[in-house]
């Protein structure tokens, strides 16, 4: 019996270490390409070409005032603020109000309707990316910021209307009815009923699409040529591409790309990983 | 009787204007941007639009049939970049899918400390920018980077050829890095929706860890593995930023992948929009076709368990 028992906790001990062995590995390989960024771009360029694994013998600075000036950061880290901050509430705000019409009020409509929203999380925003050019060209949004802010909110919809029905049909019909009977028109019921209890769902759509949209390169890319309106990874990639060479401030530009979603990423953490699993969604 | 005829009809015509204006501010900018594009993208790939104004030109385009797509099935480039997203659709569905079961596995048991940690930190590179993912590990694999270096430290008499034999290497495990966090999180939540007094029943019973595995919890997440499937083969189709920003598709479209030789087409050099929609309504057909096909599995092998 005891050696059953021993038997046994050595396998689990094995197990338990290989767990362990398995996880660190793991970390490391995520943290240590951050932190062998993060140590460089306080080198210069030619004492990291000296010591191009170690700390830093001497920290500098200089690297990231020069990016920052140079790269016109404060601008892109601006706009980026602007497109992320408008696309989320305006998409969450449509997506509430169609997704509470879908759930809740009775219309043949709803299954075509809602159903195109659904294929919408299929289609990929390659095969809309030149004909999105030209209609840019065609209706003068080419270069403007609400010709950003539009395809920005159209490509956010489909997720928010998929969570929020979803969502939203899970409060009791009985609610809605009952105000309707006494005398509630439909927005009130949804400013006053449904906003409030679907707060949880809003919370998840919003960091979806806050950190989809900060993130997006491809289309800013092909929408925007000038430099007034770029986002932060546009600017990131086109101030650290010319660098090919000169790594310290490629690197410090690269930092100051970063920190943004990290500090995003520290404070919603748990949100954010809320919101991966509700995005599962099965196409 | 009459009056009350009346109000319903009118409750039921603020019903229906109520219906109306929730549902068609979102709709129609969803429909000028997803649906209406995608139908013009079809269509300008059956085209002979050359450029200028969408509509309205003096000299409107035409369709001129399918063309562009007979020139693109008898281009080697073509094949070399299906190659390539075949090959990303490949790690992502038996790298970033197995790795990540096999951590959420292990955080799951519970047998760990700090779990909440070990799963924030592998999850972190998944809410980076990919431009700056990108540009980091060029400079991470470059010849004056740090890999070279690295691999010297084990192999002191190393000499860093690049990654020419084996361009398509870096980007994958790339791929692999940034995105297995997600499946992890993915499974991990499904995980715990499974009641775990099933697995320990079945300890007490005498099952050993390979068998409840088997028997218990793959089969509950075989749905949740065939929407990752599906997920990552989307997603795999779609790639772009990561391999844009870090090889642009060279050296000699070796790298290259169909998002990125539609965008050379559409926007480097003299611009062929046709072609480029034709490439694009591919991607799109290849993406469903996998997705039915990976639905086919499911109903097939699914039902087994």
């Amino acid at each position: 019996m005891a050696n059953i028992k021993d038997k046994r906790s050595v396998t689990s001990r094995i197990g338990l270490f290989v767990a362990y062995l398995v996880l660190l590995a793991f970390t490391v390989l995520a943290l240590y390409p951050l932190i062998w960024l993060v140590l460089n771009s306080f080198k210069t360029t030619t004492e990291f070409q000296l010591n191009r694994l170690g700390f830093p013998k001497k920290w500098t600075t200089l690297n990231y005032t020069y990016a920052w000036v140079k790269g016109n950061f404060p601008t892109m880290i601006m706009n980026s603020v602007i497109y992320t901050g408008i696309t989320t509430v305006v998409t969450l705000i449509f997506s509430m109000m169609a997704s509470f019409a879908f759930a809740k009020i009775a219309n043949k409509a709803t299954p075509f309707l809602h159903g195109s929203f659904v294929i919408g999380l299929l289609l990929t925003l390659q095969s809309i990316m030149v004909p999105l050019f030209l209609l840019a060209n065609w209706a003068h949004l080419y270069n403007t910021r609400l010709g950003v802010l539009i395809p920005y909110i159209g490509i956010a919809m489909p997720m928010g209307i998929y969570l929020c029905t979803e969502y939203i049909k899970s409060i009791p019909t009985a609610l809605v009815e009952s105000a309707r009977i006494d005398g509630a028109t439909y927005f009130k019921i949804f400013g006053a009923i449904i906003v409030p209890m679907a707060a949880p769902v809003a919370t998840t759509v919003a960091i979806m699409t806050v950190t989809g949209t900060w993130n997006e390169f491809m289309l800013i890319n092909i929408l925007t040529s000038k430099e007034s309106l770029k986002s932060l990874p546009v600017g990131v990639q086109k101030f650290a591409g010319a660098l090919s060479s000169d790594f310290g401030k490629q690197f410090a530009s690269l930092v100051i790309g970063l920190i943004p979603m990290l500090v995003f990423y520290a404070v919603f953490h748990k949100e954010i990983t809320k919101g991966v699993s509700a995005g599962a969604v099965k196409g | 009787m009459i009056e009350k005829h009346a109000t319903m009809k009118s409750s039921l015509r603020e019903q229906r204007t109520a219906y109306w204006m929730l549902v068609l501010p979102g709709f129609l900018i969803y429909f000028l941007v997803l649906a209406f594009p995608t139908v013009v993208s079809i269509l300008l790939s059956v085209s002979n639009f050359k450029g200028g104004k969408l509509f309205g030109a003096k000299v409107p385009w035409k369709l001129v049939g399918f063309y562009k797509y007979k020139v693109l099935f008898h281009d080697p480039y073509f094949y070399m970049a299906l190659k390539n997203n075949m090959w990303i659709v490949l790690i992502s569905v038996f790298g970033q899918i197995p790795l990540g079961f096999i951590l959420a596995y292990i955080l799951y048991r519970g047998i760990v400390k700090a779990a909440d940690f070990f799963q924030s930190m592998i999850f972190l590179p998944c809410v980076i920018s990919t431009v700056v993912i990108g540009i980091l590990w060029s400079a991470f694999f470059s010849p004056r980077g740090a890999y070279p270096e690295l691999v010297k430290m084990f192999k002191p008499d190393y000499v860093y050829q690049g990654s020419v034999n084996h361009p398509m290497a870096p980007v994958l495990f790339v791929i692999l890095w940034m995105y297995t966090g997600n499946y992890l999180i993915i499974f991990i939540a499904n995980l715990q929706k499974i009641d775990s007094s099933i697995i320990e029943a079945a300890k007490i019973d005498g099952a050993s860890e390979m068998q409840a595995l088997r028997y218990i919890i793959l089969p509950a997440l075989s749905g949740v593995i065939v929407t990752s499937a599906i997920l990552a083969i989307s997603g795999s189709l779609k790639s772009f930023d990561l391999i844009y920003v870090m090889t642009a598709g060279g050296p000699a479209h070796r790298t290259s992948v169909l998002s990125v030789y539609m965008y050379d087409k559409a926007f480097i050099n003299a611009p062929d929009y046709p072609m480029a929609n034709a490439i694009s309504t591919v991607m799109v057909a290849i993406s469903f076709l996998l997705i039915g096909l990976t639905k086919l599995a499911e109903n097939k092998f699914g039902g087994r368990e």
